[in-house]
């Protein structure tokens, strides 16, 4: 699963996966327009609805957040 | 009563005091109290439309608690995945229900404040009579950022983002805020309650930081915005056809210079204010002409409510039914631009209300389309641009960032030219001059000097303005000017204070035959 978010990342924002802090949104590395990207090919590959409510900065602060959100989606 | 009046200087220090003199438990209502009173002032009446929306956002956030509440509850019975998919959607369409509900009606009483004086003219054209009623209708105060920001707890609570709050008085003071009700910032509940909830003890250092950047907004206030305000409101009330086009380009690029002084520097004055009384305002501004791009000038400028509409209009449409069945519908098609299209459509959403938020002419909706379609073009185009960049072997470097921000300028400064003209055609009129009339050689005789400021104003404002480069050059490399300025031996420390506040007593436009002009956001 990890594996396949990195591909997803690699593809819409590279800089995503040498990222070290904890704010990608605020710190301009992952824009709107890569979030919803993102998103999209994430419900995708693993068949998962991820709400607005979970579209905050957040669960995208940095790849670890993004494999923890859809974690946590899958288990529900 | 304006932030920069000496009215408003005694306030503050009163509820300075008060604030710290009283028990740390009931800080908040001293808060609350000073916001009523400041809010009170400024309307000169009761604040009507303020408690409709402070009882409104009271009473949906509580539904919504209760709401999902029994939700818990209730998933807490089912059985299997599909009884519970069930039982959330049941109740995300009640949630749902009230929700529009209350934004219906307080975008409604935006709406109705913000427009009805249009309404007027066509009222009068098809009944014969002018409608009293409506002329008399005056816009309370900060309602266009009072109106969002309670907006956004009430999504926000039913996001489960931010915990719903039991005390009306708590959120009447969200809303209120005395530092940032009239122009923001926007704020968020959750971060906004932690701080009033906590106890606050003086520091001496802290209202010592909070006075410095209070000054300096100051300072960007009276020494540069309002000072090329004189300039600007002169050149532009003027017949087009009268003036050269260099002259508009000059006016224009200080008019893009004074929005940024005067809005940065209410920003400033209010997040020093409140710096003073231990709450912490998210910042609005970060040097926006740095930017390389439209987009990023955009990240850095009126941040909170960029992030607002990013928020609560743009992923909200995204992740919505119909956002959806648009965005698997042009992703089956392929890989090409279709693939764009959702954040196309949300991108122009969001600038086509933001064009509205601004102002009620045309000038601002073109003004918000015009930013939709370029942040539109730029997304599908962005491959094609790389593409160029590496054909023609350009590199990264100084040159290419300052080429980029250049190219930022200019999109900004089309822009600037369309909000500061009153009337399409004058704006035609003053694009025309740039092309017909340009007349360069203008700028350097004495026609410059004609239009209110004199050679020592504009001598002023470019030490000024230097002034203003350097503090954010120093901040662009991240450092904290403030404590740059802390850490230098005390004759230079004292020497940079002084010579602000020297700055700002002796250069500053007010008194006399001038009246410090209101801010500028306060009228959006």
């Amino acid at each position: 699963m990890e594996e396949k978010i990195l591909e997803i990342l690699e593809e819409h924002c590279e800089e995503a996966l040498d990222y070290e802090g904890d704010s990608m949104m605020e710190d301009g590395v992952i824009d709107s327009f890569t979030v919803i990207n993102v998103v999209s090919d994430l419900e995708d590959e693993f068949d998962i609805e991820i709400d607005a409510k979970y579209v905050v900065a957040e669960n995208f602060r940095n790849k670890e957040a993004i494999i923890a959100l859809v974690q946590k989606l899958l288990e529900e | 009563m304006q932030l920069i009046s000496y009215t408003f200087v005694i306030f503050w220090m009163l509820v300075f005091a008060l604030y710290y003199l009283v028990p740390k438990k009931v800080q908040w209502y001293v808060l609350l109290g000073a916001s009523v009173l400041f809010y009170m002032i400024g309307l000169r009446g009761i604040p009507v439309g303020l408690f409709l929306t402070g009882l409104t956002t009271y009473g949906c956030g509580i539904y919504l608690g209760r709401k999902l509440s029994q939700e818990k509850e209730a998933l807490k019975q089912c059985a299997g995945k599909e009884e519970k998919r069930a039982v959330k959607a049941a109740f995300q369409k009640k949630r749902k229900r009230v929700q529009i509900l209350y934004i219906v009606f307080n975008l409604g009483l935006l709406v109705f404040y913000k427009y009805a004086v249009l309404a007027v003219p066509v009222m009068e054209r098809y009944t014969g009579s002018r409608p009293d009623f409506l002329t008399r209708v005056i816009m309370p105060l900060g309602i266009s950022f009072y109106t969002l920001t309670a907006i956004g707890y009430i999504v926000d609570a039913g996001r489960e983002n931010c915990a719903v709050e039991s005390s009306f008085l708590k959120v009447l003071l969200f809303l209120a805020y005395f530092p940032s009700v009239t122009q923001g910032p926007f704020t968020r509940f959750k971060q906004m309650r932690e701080q009033f909830e906590q106890e606050h003890v003086f520091q001496y250092e802290r209202m010592l930081r909070g006075v410095q950047r209070f000054v300096w907004g100051a300072f960007k206030k009276l020494v540069i915005a309002d000072r090329i305000g004189i300039f600007v409101d002169q050149v532009y009330g003027v017949e087009a056809a009268s003036v050269p086009g260099s002259i508009f380009a000059c006016a224009t690029a200080l008019y893009m210079l004074q929005l940024y002084a005067d809005f940065s520097g209410y920003i400033d004055m209010a997040a020093g204010v409140s710096e003073t009384l231990d709450i912490t305002l998210p910042d609005n501004f970060k040097r926006p002409y740095f930017a390389g791009s439209v987009a990023e000038f955009w990240r850095r400028w009126h941040i909170t409510l960029g992030g607002w509409f990013k928020d609560y209009v743009m992923f909200s449409f995204v992740m919505s039914g119909i956002g959806r069945k648009i965005g698997k519908a042009c992703r089956n098609k392929g890989n090409g631009p279709g693939r764009h299209a959702v954040p196309i459509i949300g991108t122009m959403l969001v600038w086509f209300f933001t064009g509205l938020w601004h102002g009620r002419t045309i000038n601002y909706m073109l003004w918000g389309l015009y930013y939709g379609v370029i942040m539109s073009i730029s997304l599908i185009m962005e491959p094609a641009f790389a593409g160029w960049k590496a054909k023609l072997h350009i590199k990264e470097g100084r040159g290419w960032a300052l080429f980029c921000m250049a190219r930022t300028w200019m999109i900004v400064f089309a822009a600037d030219v369309l909000i500061r003209s009153e009337s399409l055609a004058k704006a035609g009129s003053i694009f025309v001059s740039f092309v017909t009339r340009l007349q360069p050689g203008r700028l350097l005789s004495s026609a410059v000097t004609a239009y209110g400021l004199s050679r020592y104003d504009f001598i002023l404002l470019f030490f000024a303005l230097l002034i203003w480069l350097s503090v954010s050059l120093l901040e662009e490399r991240g450092l904290d000017v403030r404590s740059v300025i802390a850490d230098r031996p005390v004759v230079v420390r004292w020497f940079c204070y002084y010579g602000i506040v020297l700055l700002l007593l002796i250069t500053g436009i007010y008194g006399g035959s001038y009246d410090t002009a209101a801010f500028m956001y306060q009228s959006f």
